[in-house]
């Protein structure tokens, strides 16, 4: 089996993703093109960071709260 | 990758305690984002006199008031056309119209944007792939693509492990099981119902042995079929297939799935949702294992309109034992046992329409179809069971086992008529078996 990957590296990976994808998104927005597609990416960009930003983000403090 | 047993072993793995927290910081965040975005949410809990910031543990999360099926049909009165105002963002922004199929009155208009699209089938990513779906699946959906969910999501999640799929859309049942000899279809999802229908048809009306296609596992949904072990033993043995329950809603999304170990149960994607399990007499929380109750659920990342302490009015109950296939995320045993509208009580008894169907199902000499009518006769409830005789099945043999059994596995007495083979309606979709005909006073007694 693989090792487990780095979830920090992924967290951070996966957020410059969506950064670079609302930068095009504005770019151009007469463009539907670039920004139409760009929305549509960020919605499959939201199930990565449910997957992996998530978990990642949890604080010690989160856990004593629940 | 293909051995990998986890969609994300991250979540499904994930410490209990650490499950709780997420599933906490989420509800925090979607009760948040419906108070600020939604009239009727807002409404609702400042009725309650709750604020979010209330919400600190996940024991308050029982002080948030419920939401009903019959107060969605209620918003949707209101603007915006044609969902009403418990819809969190703007109108250009939704990208997909679905509606319940009005089974238990008005049907109830579900709008989804692009991310709960996405959201949708990345639930149904962690049906498929633990139920061993692989990129070399070829997957066979015989179902009417329309207005309805039924298996949008998990033509869409398919595709996103990369299967190949084959839409049947509009294809007859004889034509779908042509298709699917022809393509050699590996895997396929339908409801229990259409399951056994269509290997009837298969077998019965076109000489094909369904268990010789290559349909190696089926997925179903809509009815709690594959969650009953004398019809999943039918749908396996018909078609020589594993068949995996699974369980999700229009207004809820797929909240829970049968893995490849077949526990008997069915995990929740507690990732994704937050099931809580109320006492059908009391209201309160059960968190202990074995006792039933009824389900209240919210979907935590659902944004267009979301659904946060739905009464989803099914029963369910938590598995004491955990599953050997090492997910945290815990089991309903038995999977949905059945729904608070169907469980009735007759003469003082709680009658669950599954219990019938456990019985019916696990006698070879009776053919796959059943209808049951509850009525009065003078002050007096009544039980009307039909079922069907396969062909050469003795009845005398059968009649006497049949009696016991119900009267073993629901503590009542029944009127059984029995009915040649072919003659009782046949269903597509969801079969509608159960008839309480007390409910209605104006109707005619069978």
């Amino acid at each position: 089996m693989s090792p487990s990957p780095d979830l920090k590296q992924i967290h951070d990976h996966i957020l410059k993703i969506k950064d670079l994808l609302i930068t095009l998104e504005s770019m151009a927005p007469d463009y539907p093109a670039l920004s139409r597609n760009s929305r549509r990416a960020l919605a499959c960009i939201k199930m990565m960071e449910l997957n992996f930003c998530d978990p990642a983000a949890l604080e010690p403090a989160d856990t004593d709260a629940a | 990758m293909v051995d990998q047993e986890y969609w994300n072993p991250i979540l499904e793995t994930l410490p209990v305690e650490k499950l709780k927290a997420l599933q906490l910081k989420k509800f925090k965040n979607i009760l948040n984002w419906a108070y600020t975005r939604s009239k009727f949410h807002r409404a609702l809990y400042d009725q309650a006199g709750l604020k979010p910031e209330d919400i600190r543990t996940l024991e308050d999360i029982k002080k948030i008031p419920k939401v009903e099926k019959s107060m969605m049909r209620g918003i949707q009165n209101k603007d915006p056309f044609p969902y009403g105002d418990a819809l969190c963002v703007p109108l250009e922004e939704v990208s997909t119209f679905r509606q319940t199929s009005g089974t238990t009155g008005q049907p109830v208009y579900q709008p989804d944007t692009w991310q709960d699209w996405e959201w949708w089938s990345e639930c149904w990513s962690f049906i498929l792939w633990a139920q061993g779906y692989r990129p070399s699946d070829r997957v066979f959906l015989p179902f009417g693509y329309n207005i309805f969910v039924a298996f949008w999501a998990g033509h869409y999640a398919a595709e996103k492990l990369g299967c190949e799929v084959v839409p049947g859309g509009v294809l007859d049942t004889q034509s779908r099981i042509l298709k699917i000899q022809e393509l050699q279809a590996t895997a396929m999802m339908a409801t229990p119902t259409y399951v056994l229908n269509m290997a009837d048809i298969a077998k019965n009306k076109m000489g094909i042995d369904p268990a010789t296609l290559s349909i190696n596992k089926i997925t179903c949904a809509g009815e709690p079929g594959a969650g009953i072990p004398s019809t999943k033993k039918r749908m396996e043995e018909a078609w020589g297939a594993k068949v995996f329950d699974h369980s999700g809603a229009t207004e809820i999304g797929a909240w829970s799935y049968e893995c490849r170990k077949q526990p008997q149960g069915m995990h929740v994607n507690e990732a994704m949702f937050l099931v809580e399990i109320e006492d059908l007499d009391t209201g309160e929380i059960i968190e202990e294992p074995g006792r039933k109750g009824k389900m209240v659920i919210t979907a935590l990342d659902r944004i267009a309109q979301p659904c946060i302490r739905f009464d989803s009015k099914d029963i369910i109950e938590w598995d004491s034992e955990s599953c050997s296939c090492g997910r945290t995320f815990r089991l309903i045993r038995g999977g949905v046992i059945g729904r608070a509208d169907d469980i009735t009580k007759v003469k003082g008894v709680l009658l669950s329409p599954a219990a019938i169907e456990e019985v019916v199902r696990s006698i070879s000499g009776l053919s796959d179809e059943f209808e049951v009518i509850v009525d009065k006769q003078g002050d007096v409830d009544r039980i009307k069971l039909k079922v069907e005789l396969m062909p050469n099945a003795s009845r005398t043999a059968i009649e006497p086992f049949l009696k016991d059994q119900l009267r073993l596995k629901t503590n009542l007495g029944y009127l059984i008529e029995f009915y040649d083979y072919g003659t009782l309606p046949r269903y597509e979709a969801k079969a509608k078996r159960f008839k309480d005909l007390r409910k209605k006073p104006d109707a005619k007694k069978e």
